[in-house]
């Protein structure tokens, strides 16, 4: 039950994507979030939507998993879009017919609200899709890596970026173990009758108790014994410390990048000379 | 209770590159009254199996469908687990389950608070205060413990033999007719690791009618058990008393498996010339040494 949850896991087939140096691939995504922002038009978000589709395709991610991280935020954008259709306004028009298609007190559903309804869902859609397929594609191992290298300037300052990462890479570790061991103590306390999926709020609050206090004490316990494994290895700090992994360019992020450099470019002069204004 | 299952199968993460077929076909009948043991190599499916016996892992429904076509049966005692409509709390309430380190289980403030967890859920209505009490003590004391002392403290500050124990105690507080667990003395010290098999004689004389074990331990297997079954790649490969299924240690061996010390120490003489014929506890293995003694000497 708890296996099932997804939280954007990795995904792990071989792909071109999945090949990707994961600081270029941190960096895609930013770039990508700014180019959607960029965009005006539907024409420049649908050039978006075409090459996240493109990258979705030759990363092997199936179709459902993709839905299935859009479905987290279906809410959200269902209520702005429902909200935005009745109160944006406007008086453009886009198709034949009245500006204005219907009316009552405060709310009123324009041909301009409609478009840009449209507009503002399939830019979340693309935001949650760009973002997942960062994680399906790349390890929580190498984007920890990804993000300690991009950090790296910040060492000027003093801050401790090595450490910051290490903590970022034991609780992505840790996650899967605690999701386990969270099952196993779940089904001890059910076989011993446990409720744990009935009952009202007050209820079911009260129901994990015997969950949760088992599940703190393993992972204090843990956490523990982790500190003794990397002081037993004499573990310190990021100084002179080698990679098992090193990050190397390849061609394949340079012909990524160039794609998302056009892409960017692209948005950026249809912003400024517009083909189809919304 | 007598509980049946034929061609079960089960698979985890089910259409995800994850999938992992746990369960391949499995068939298999376990009489009332049996110490059952259940052995196989890491991953073998073992835990998965005795997970289906107080439907803490059901049948995927794919499966259900499929039922009547595949034979596909679960049923332990007069429940059918292949069914939507069984009562799963009443199950468990007969299907005592004591998981690996079961100690990991503990939370409440006190030993008794913690045995009478399993106790007051299980209770069709809220249980008095005395009949709690009785219960608790009752387990308590069935586990070797000193009720008067334990009770009061934290199950926390116990030894770790002692909080198995408790542990043990929460499952057998409601007196379940079968009684399964999962690895019961790994990672105690010998000492620990007889007093709980002595233990689990003690309960299967006085509450619960079918214990099952499954164990990587073949000494306990061979000293306890009437009947073992062999798990293989999610396969039953055989279900044998332990005096016929040790003869075929070769067998065992190549299914990344141990076989007792008694098995080892007659295949040894075996090859120096020596046959003996025992049932592989080191009682009977002892008798039928010495009995042999006379005339190799």
């Amino acid at each position: 039950m708890l296996k099932d949850v997804s939280f954007g896991q990795y995904y792990p087939v071989k792909s071109f994507v999945h090949n990707l140096d994961p600081r270029l691939k941190i960096l895609f995504l930013i770039g990508y979030i700014v180019a959607i922002f960029l965009a005006k038009e539907f024409l420049a978000l649908g050039a978006c939507a075409l090459v996240l589709v493109f990258a979705v395709f030759i990363a092997r991610i199936p179709f459902g998993k993709v839905m299935r991280a859009v479905k987290g935020i279906l809410f959200l954008v269902l209520f702005t879009a429902v909200i935005n259709v009745f109160f944006h306004g406007g008086s453009a028009v886009y198709w034949d017919g009245p500006a204005v298609l219907w009316e009552w007190k405060i709310f009123r559903v324009t041909q301009a609200g409609i478009m840009f309804s449209a507009f503002l869902v399939l830019r979340l859609f693309l935001l949650v899709i760009c973002s997942s397929l960062l994680t399906y594609t790349t390890t929580p191992v190498s984007l920890t890596d990804g993000i300690e290298s991009l950090l790296t300037p910040l060492k000027w300052v003093r801050f401790p970026v090595h450490e910051l990462a290490l903590i970022m890479s034991i609780a992505l570790r840790f996650i899967p173990i605690l999701m386990d061991e969270t099952e196993r103590i779940m089904n001890a306390q059910k076989a011993r009758g446990a409720m744990l999926d009935s009952g009202g709020p007050a209820k079911r609050v009260k129901a994990i108790v015997p969950v949760l206090i088992p599940l703190l004490l393993s992972a204090f316990h843990r956490a523990d014994e982790l500190g003794d494994a990397m002081d037993a290895r004499c573990y310190s700090g990021g100084k002179n410390r080698t990679k098992y992994k090193k990050l190397r360019f390849s061609w394949r992020d340079l012909l990524a990048a160039v794609l998302l450099a056009a892409l960017i470019a692209g948005v950026v002069v249809m912003r400024y000379f517009p083909v189809f204004p919304l | 209770m007598r509980i049946v299952a034929e061609h079960l199968s089960y698979v985890y993460n089910a259409r995800s590159p994850f999938a992992t077929k746990a369960l391949d076909d499995v068939s298999l009948t376990i009489e009332e009254g049996e110490f059952f043991g259940i052995i196989g190599h890491t991953g073998s499916g073992k835990s998965t199996f005795v997970q289906h016996l107080n439907g803490l892992l059901r049948l995927p429904s794919s499966l259900k469908r499929r039922k009547k076509k595949d034979g596909v049966v679960l049923t332990v005692g007069e429940f059918d687990l292949t069914s939507k409509k069984t009562d799963f709390r009443a199950l468990r309430r007969h299907v005592g389950m004591v998981f690996q380190y079961p100690e990991n289980q503990l939370f409440a403030e006190t030993v008794f608070e913690d045995v009478a967890f399993g106790y007051k859920n299980f209770a069709d209505k809220k249980p008095e205060r005395d009949e709690v009490e009785r219960a608790v003590r009752e387990a308590i004391t069935a586990v070797g413990l000193d009720y008067g002392a334990v009770k009061d403290m934290s199950p926390f500050d116990l030894s770790g033999g002692q909080k198995r124990r408790v542990a043990i105690a929460g499952v057998i507080v409601t007196s379940p007719e079968i009684l399964v667990l999962d690895e019961p003395a790994a990672g105690l010290d010998p000492l620990g690791k007889r007093e709980v098999m002595a233990l689990l004689h003690k309960l299967k004389e006085s509450k619960c009618k079918t214990v099952i074990v499954v164990s990587h331990d073949m000494d306990e297997i061979a000293e306890n058990c009437t009947n073992v079954a062999v798990f293989s790649d999610g396969k039953v490969k055989d279900v044998l008393p332990p005096a016929e299924l040790f003869k075929r240690t070769e067998e065992l061996f190549s299914l990344g498996l141990d076989v007792p010390l008694t098995a080892k120490l007659t295949l040894a003489l075996k090859q120096r010339g020596v046959e003996i014929d025992c049932d592989y506890t080191m009682e009977d293995f002892v008798a039928k040494v010495l009995a042999k003694r006379g005339n190799v000497c």
